[in-house]
């Protein structure tokens, strides 16, 4: 308990070799390195936001050019040196857009009507799969569960040319049906749904039981509230879904009446008939509003969108 | 009685799942399989009664096809080319992300905003941003990705009118997926770094690391797990990788004049879909067999380099 | 290394913007002087500051105000490399996909320029440093596969690697089942004892912090309390929150009120208290502080007795005890001065502790005085390390708002007796809620009640 009142005592049990750290520390000019410090602090702060900044405007920029394109004439578009703001708008372009051969219109139409029916038919069939793997007891849960996650390692591609023939077969070529029957099932949906209705207690369910509750009233009254979240998780991807869907689309509602919004809007020419140029202006305007209800969709329930996508790896 | 009546209530619930699966999930495996054993195998045809050589020659006649082989060199490309490239990318993104205070949310939200778009659509935007108008060489508007490079005193390049390069062409795609991929991988590295424990950081600074050596010894390891999740899923995207070139190549896959040199492998299935379903077949279980192989390559590597 | 605190301040912003009262002072004008080689304990419960200082003192926080030097050098504005400290965690922190080794040879591998040592160098540095804390059969495991305690060791050797001017362990034995811990803070002792470096650590655990500090620092609410050799701060507390935050079993808190220079409990003259002035206290006493006899002057109901072994413990009852149960240790032998379920105590004078029941302060009496002073003059000569907190104490928020109250709702303790008197019984609780400001207690005469808890009046003053 003595009073070590040499300051080098701590290094008593060192080696020489092992003081230097100590010593320099020592001599060290503290308001240079404090300085230092700073400067080091400023400069990389400023360095961070300087990256940020710049991968920002590459994010934004495409978003930018696409709106400031939509309402440039085509004269304009057409110029030698692109300039950055519309010198006159163009508005004119939207109803190109919406009256030219493409038929905007009716395309959101048929995509809003396929939209709303599977997400409303996939909710079902997915609410009622993830109640029986989550709550039910039956023989083979467990394989049947685990045979369901194995076909989410196989890629769709290997699907689509037997339901291709599958759906040709049925004659359900260029019908709603066959853009909505076959994607009703989403193994990822149901496991995301059957993990959030594990977390409700199991007591809740034997408490509706003893007071003779059926368990459709039980998953009506009690589940579907208590994962809500999840339920709309599930709506906003899937509507998503229905609006980016492209391959299966394509290839099998090809028709006016039922062909959905990303296929016309690729397939759609934009030709000027006046100067016979490509009208890339009016294909731009139809971008903005293919775009617009996506980027609405963001802003309102990006909590959801987010939660849906860090656990999918799976776009839209 | 009860357990019985449980039993045949559990499989009411899951009729509907089970009877699609069963149609649109189930018997395409075993269907896929089949007509990848029988020589250009045509549906259509069979019904009229024709009958179909069995044996692997579709496989022999897809790895010899020079169409397929672009399919498959393009599709390999983009993939090793974009997936390490995003996933650094995003990474560093994260971190610089996760070390600011000021305006954190508002770069997260637009970071996040490439995810929530139409890739056709805008891939037609980033096509207009590369595009030239006019004819060779009289170009009336060089587009105002050229204007860029011409301001900073490049030459401009033609990147996808008629007439380019197949690396212009690549490098238009390889920008816009990674474009593209960036948000996912943004979005789950930095819940991974949220979740990292401050005190590592703490520690590392007392122990007096330098940024880059923190980045390298204790970020990176610790983010070990999330890191192998975005490779994985990225690549098996990248092996899936179609609507991007349709939307800046349109179904030509490829600039005027060289239709499909931009081809995918899942282009090449749908390609040969309508008119000779054992060559899609036996195509789409190659795809699957590339991934598989990848996937599971990448998950021991990641056994062995992710640390907990 | 010496550590000098001055003036060392840590406002927090308040959390909800539209509150400007809602900033949190999490350590207030800290002084402190810690003396080169020493292992102190920063003690206090949870929320009084003491891990803010700590990452003050290790510069992962700044302060807001004051200043920090070790040795000569101010070291306030350097980031926590440029301080040449040793930090272990409270979660030890260890990297978890590094071996032992790779944890311990991380802090040297950072070091740069001339500091820079040959890998053989590291090597050696980091076994040596294994084997002090006894860990070198481990250098090739994953953290994950050692124990607590092991892991506990690894973090003490990563911290001790770099032969840092100051260690500094957060809250080091909390994450330890009981027996280890015993064990491990033997290790840190004798570890500090080897390496002879000054070692800070923070400790709410009172036992812990008595056991192998040199020194200890008593905090509350941002403020230093007391800080002395823990046996001294033990024997001599300065206020009322030291007496109770010290001991196992904790000191009993009576209260009581000194009139002429006699101290009563209830009805009860227990002690003659010389030199103090009349005033309320509270009358702390140790549980080893007291003795039965059938004479003595503090009669208790007793409600159960612990035999320990040697010693017993008297669970008992009084109607001026703050506590709902007053414990004393009295030894075996004693147990038959018991009758009727009632014991009779006397006091041992120098474990008795009286507090200003206005400030909290203490109030020295009889010899205690003497002692006191001869102990501080002491401790100056040998410059030892000591003091105390002046001024008024910190207050938690629910005293804030007493100390707000008008002051015509302040009724002096003494005044409100005698609104109550006519009415011969007095709320139970008066007593403790209504506190008297010192300067109105100075100007009242001795009075003739001294109500106890029940409000009952006392007997007459001698």
């Amino acid at each position: 308990m003595e009073n070590v009142k040499n300051p080098d005592a701590v290094n008593e049990v060192s080696e020489p070799a092992e003081n230097t750290l100590q010593k320099t520390m020592h001599e060290r000019d503290i308001k240079k390195i404090s300085k230092k410090q700073k400067v080091m602090r400023f400069i990389v702060q400023f360095l961070l936001y300087a990256f940020l900044t710049v991968i920002a405007i590459s994010v934004l920029f495409p978003f930018y050019w696409m709106l400031i394109s939509s309402l440039k004439t085509l004269t304009e578009y057409n110029q030698t040196v692109p300039t950055l703001w519309p010198k006159q708008f163009a508005w004119s372009n939207y109803a190109t857009a919406f009256t030219g051969d493409l038929d905007l219109g009716r395309l959101f139409l048929n995509t809003c009507i396929v939209g709303v029916v599977s997400t409303l038919l996939s909710l079902v069939v997915t609410v009622l799969a993830a109640f029986a793997f989550a709550r039910l007891d039956f023989k083979g849960k467990n394989a049947l569960f685990a045979a369901l996650l194995a076909t989410m390692m196989i890629p769709g591609e290997l699907f689509t040319i037997t339901n291709y023939i599958t759906v040709s077969t049925f004659g359900w070529l260029n019908t709603f049906t066959v853009l909505i029957v076959p994607f009703l099932v989403s193994v990822f949906y149901i496991y995301l749904l059957r993990q959030n209705f594990l977390q409700i207690p199991n007591e809740l369910y034997l408490a509706a039981k003893v007071d003779g509750t059926s368990d459709l009233k039980y998953l009506w009254k009690v589940m579907i509230p208590l994962s809500a979240p999840t339920l709309v998780t599930i709506t906003i991807l899937k509507m998503m879904g229905a609006w980016n869907s492209y391959i299966w689309p394509r290839l099998v509602a090809n028709d006016a009446a039922h062909k959905l919004v990303t296929v016309g809007l690729r397939g759609a020419s934009f030709v000027d008939l006046a100067t016979n140029m490509t009208n890339y202006p009016a294909q731009m305007a139809a971008v903005m509003i293919v775009t617009i209800p996506l980027l609405l969709v963001f802003i309102f329930f990006r909590k959801y969108i987010m939660r849906g996508v860090s656990r999918s790896g799976l776009k839209g | 009685m009860d357990q019985k009546k449980n039993q045949w209530k559990a499989w009411l619930y899951l009729l509907p799942t089970i009877v699609l699966l069963l149609i649109f999930t189930v018997w395409p495996i075993f269907n896929t399989i089949r007509m990848s054993l029988l020589k250009n195998y045509d549906s259509a045809r069979e019904l009229g009664g024709m009958t179909f050589e069995f044996g692997f020659s579709n496989f022999t006649a897809v790895a010899q096809y020079s169409g397929f082989l672009t399919c498959l060199g393009n599709t390999m490309l983009l993939t090793v080319i974009t997936v390490p490239i995003s996933t650094m990318l995003a990474l560093i993104i994260a971190v610089a992300l996760n070390s600011i205070k000021w305006l954190k949310k508002v770069f997260q939200t637009i970071f996040f905003l490439p995810y929530v778009t139409n890739s056709i659509a805008i891939g037609m935007v980033f096509m207009t941003m590369f595009q030239m108008i006019g004819d060779a060489p009289n170009y009336s508007s060089i587009g105002i990705i050229n204007t860029i490079i011409e301001a900073f005193g490049g030459t401009r390049i033609n990147w996808v009118n008629a007439g380019s390069n197949y690396w212009a062409n690549m490098g238009v795609l390889i920008i816009y997926i990674v474009w593209n991929a960036l948000p996912f991988k943004i979005l789950v590295l930095l819940g991974g770094l949220q979740g990292v424990n401050k005190q590592y950081y703490d520690a590392a600074k007392v122990d007096g690391a330098s940024r880059l050596r923190i980045f390298w010894r204790v970020t990176v390891p610790l983010l070990s797990p999330m890191i192998a999740y975005v490779v994985i899923t990225g690549f098996i995207g990248g092996f899936k990788e179609y609507s991007s070139v349709v939307g800046i190549f349109n179904e030509n896959m490829g600039p005027v004049g060289a239709p499909r040199s931009l081809n995918t492998m899942v282009g090449f299935i749908y390609d040969n879909i309508n008119t000779n379903q054992g060559r899609a077949s036996a195509a789409a279980l190659i795809l699957f067999a590339i991934i598989f192989a990848v996937t599971m390559i990448n998950l021991y590597v990641s056994k062995k380099r992710v640390h907990y | 290394m010496k550590v000098v605190l001055q003036h060392l301040t840590k406002i927090f912003p308040s959390r909800n913007k539209k509150d400007p009262n809602g900033e949190v002072v999490a350590v207030n004008d800290f002084n402190l002087e810690i003396p080169d080689g020493k292992l102190i304990g920063l003690l206090g419960p949870s929320g009084c500051g003491k891990s803010t200082t700590l990452f003050m003192i290790s510069g992962l926080e700044a302060p807001t105000g004051g200043k920090i030097f070790f040795g000569d050098d101010d070291v306030t504005s350097l980031s926590p490399e440029n301080r040449g400290i040793g930090l272990v965690f409270q979660n030890y922190a260890l990297y978890p996909h590094m071996t032992v080794q790779q944890n311990i040879l991380f802090p040297l591998q950072n070091l740069k320029g001339e500091n820079r040592l040959s890998k053989e160098e590291m090597l050696v540095r980091a076994n040596e440093v294994a084997k002090l804390v006894q860990i070198d059969e481990y250098m090739n495991r994953k953290p994950s596969e050692l124990s607590g305690g092991q892991q506990q060791r690894v973090a003490i050797a990563r911290a001790l690697v770099k032969m840092p001017r100051v260690l500094l362990l957060d809250e080091p034995l909390s994450n330890l089942d009981a027996r280890l811990r015993l064990q491990t803070r033997e290790e840190i002792r004798r570890i500090q004892r080897d390496t002879k470096i000054t070692t800070i650590f923070v400790t709410h655990d009172q036992e812990e912090a008595m056991s192998i500090s040199d020194y200890i620092v008593v905090m509350k609410l941002g403020v230093v309390m007391q800080t002395g050799k823990p046996q001294w701060v033990y024997d001599d507390p300065a206020n009322l929150f030291v007496a109770k935050f010290l001991g196992t079993p904790p000191i009993d808190v009576l209260s009581g009120c000194v009139v002429g220079e006699k101290l009563y409990i209830g009805e009860e003259c227990v002690l003659d208290v010389k030199g103090v002035e009349d005033q309320d206290v509270y009358v702390g006493i140790r549980p080893e502080g007291f003795t039965l006899n059938d004479k003595g002057r503090l009669t208790c109901a007793v409600s159960g007795i612990d035999v320990m072994g040697r010693d017993i413990s008297i669970v008992s009852t009084h109607p001026a005890s703050i506590n709902p149960l007053i414990r004393s240790i009295i030894s075996s032998d004693e147990i038959g001065k018991i009758h009727d379920g009632v014991a009779k105590f006397d006091l041992k004078e120098h474990k008795v502790f009286l507090f200003n029941k206005e400030t909290e302060e203490r109030v020295y009496f009889g010899k205690q005085v003497e002692a006191h002073e001869a102990m501080v003059a002491q401790m100056k000569e040998e410059g030892e390390f000591y003091s105390a907190h002046e001024g008024p104490l910190p207050r938690e928020a629910d005293d804030k708002i007493r100390a707000n109250a008008p002051v015509a709702e302040k009724k002096s303790f003494f005044t409100k007796i005698k609104d109550i008197l006519p009415k011969k019984k007095a709320p139970e609780s008066a007593p403790e809620e209504e506190q008297a400001p010192a300067e109105q207690q100075e100007g009242q005469e001795p009075q003739e009640a001294i109500p106890a808890e029940d409000g009952e009046k006392t007997e007459s003053k001698e």
